[in-house]
């Protein structure tokens, strides 16, 4: 029995060592080189492309945000000059009706010493 | 953490291309098949090379994904219901000009017949001399199942060899008495 098991495992050993041998790795065809290293430049340049693109993006959105800001601001600028010539027009008027106003109280008070 | 080790993609080519490609084919059994899945499993390491920490982590990343690869391209052709074995014995399979020894080579048509996990489990054993438990990382499967895949699968291949073996025998012995007469 146990020259049997001996005969078995020794059958099974050189069995697993003839597929071992079977199952050498094999090369790999030339061409998968070639092909492999092609799609990596075409993702490389690919992928370039794609960030020229997005930072060609970024750049107009940064261009396009100066230029709303710029406009915002000088119409703001132009609206504070506005108000402020509006302002001083407004004080100018309102120092040439009090001076009329003290004219006309100054006469008024003439008048009425004139007719006491 | 900085890395001491800084993987180079064309090195790492170099090294593990006929591994992959070997790992493939022999699950697939089909030339054209396993370069095109090879390709894609060296595209998909360019695109992950910065996840990779050291050479042996690159080795063992290149087999789970060639073996998952090669599971979801066989997947796929029984889906679409292609008799792998006819398209094996007519266009790709184990090649002329591959051939080792006829022993090997029938034992390497003989791995194809085999259901995908025996075989897988076989390829990982046989070709890339892993352990079990190296296996069972490789294909994400239970430690006992991997060991059963192997013992049945290497059961199964022996059984096929050896009749294939008396057959391949007794029809050279054939061939020899019908040249005798002659």
């Amino acid at each position: 029995m146990d020259g049997f098991e001996d005969r078995e495992t020794g059958a099974q050993a050189e069995f697993e060592e003839q597929l071992r041998q079977a199952m050498e790795r094999r090369p790999a065809p030339p061409s998968l080189r070639q092909k492999v290293m092609d799609h990596r430049q075409q993702r490389k340049a690919e992928r370039s492309r794609l960030r020229l693109i997005w930072m060609e993006r970024i750049a107009a959105t940064i261009v396009l945000a100066a230029v709303l800001s710029g406009a915002f601001l000088w119409r703001s600028t132009v609206q504070r000059r506005k108000g402020e010539a509006a302002r001083q027009q407004v004080f100018t008027a309102l120092r040439i009706a009090s001076r009329a106003l003290d004219q006309m109280n100054r006469q008024l008070n003439r008048n009425n010493r004139e007719d006491q | 953490m900085a890395r001491d080790w800084q993987p180079d993609f064309e090195q790492l080519f170099e090294e593990h291309q006929s591994m992959v490609f070997s790992l493939v084919f022999r699950m697939t059994a089909d030339r054209g098949l396993a370069e095109e899945i090879a390709q894609d499993v060296f595209l998909e390491l360019d695109r992950n090379l910065a996840k990779i920490d050291n050479p042996l982590h690159a080795r063992h990343w290149l087999r789970r994904v060639a073996m998952n690869r090669s599971a979801d391209a066989l997947r796929r052709r029984k889906v679409r219901g292609v008799d792998l074995w006819v398209e094996l014995d007519e266009n790709h399979g184990v090649q002329e000009e591959d051939r080792g020894s006829p022993l090997a080579a029938r034992l390497e048509r003989l791995l194809c017949s085999l259901p995908e996990p025996h075989r897988a489990a076989l390829v990982l054993r046989y070709q890339e001399d892993l352990t079990p438990e190296e296996i069972a990382s490789v294909l994400d499967a239970p430690l006992a199942t991997v060991k059963s895949n192997l013992q049945r699968g290497l059961k199964l291949l022996r059984a096929k060899a050896e009749g294939h073996l008396t057959e391949f025998v007794r029809t050279r012995a054939r061939g020899v008495s019908i040249d005798g007469r002659l």
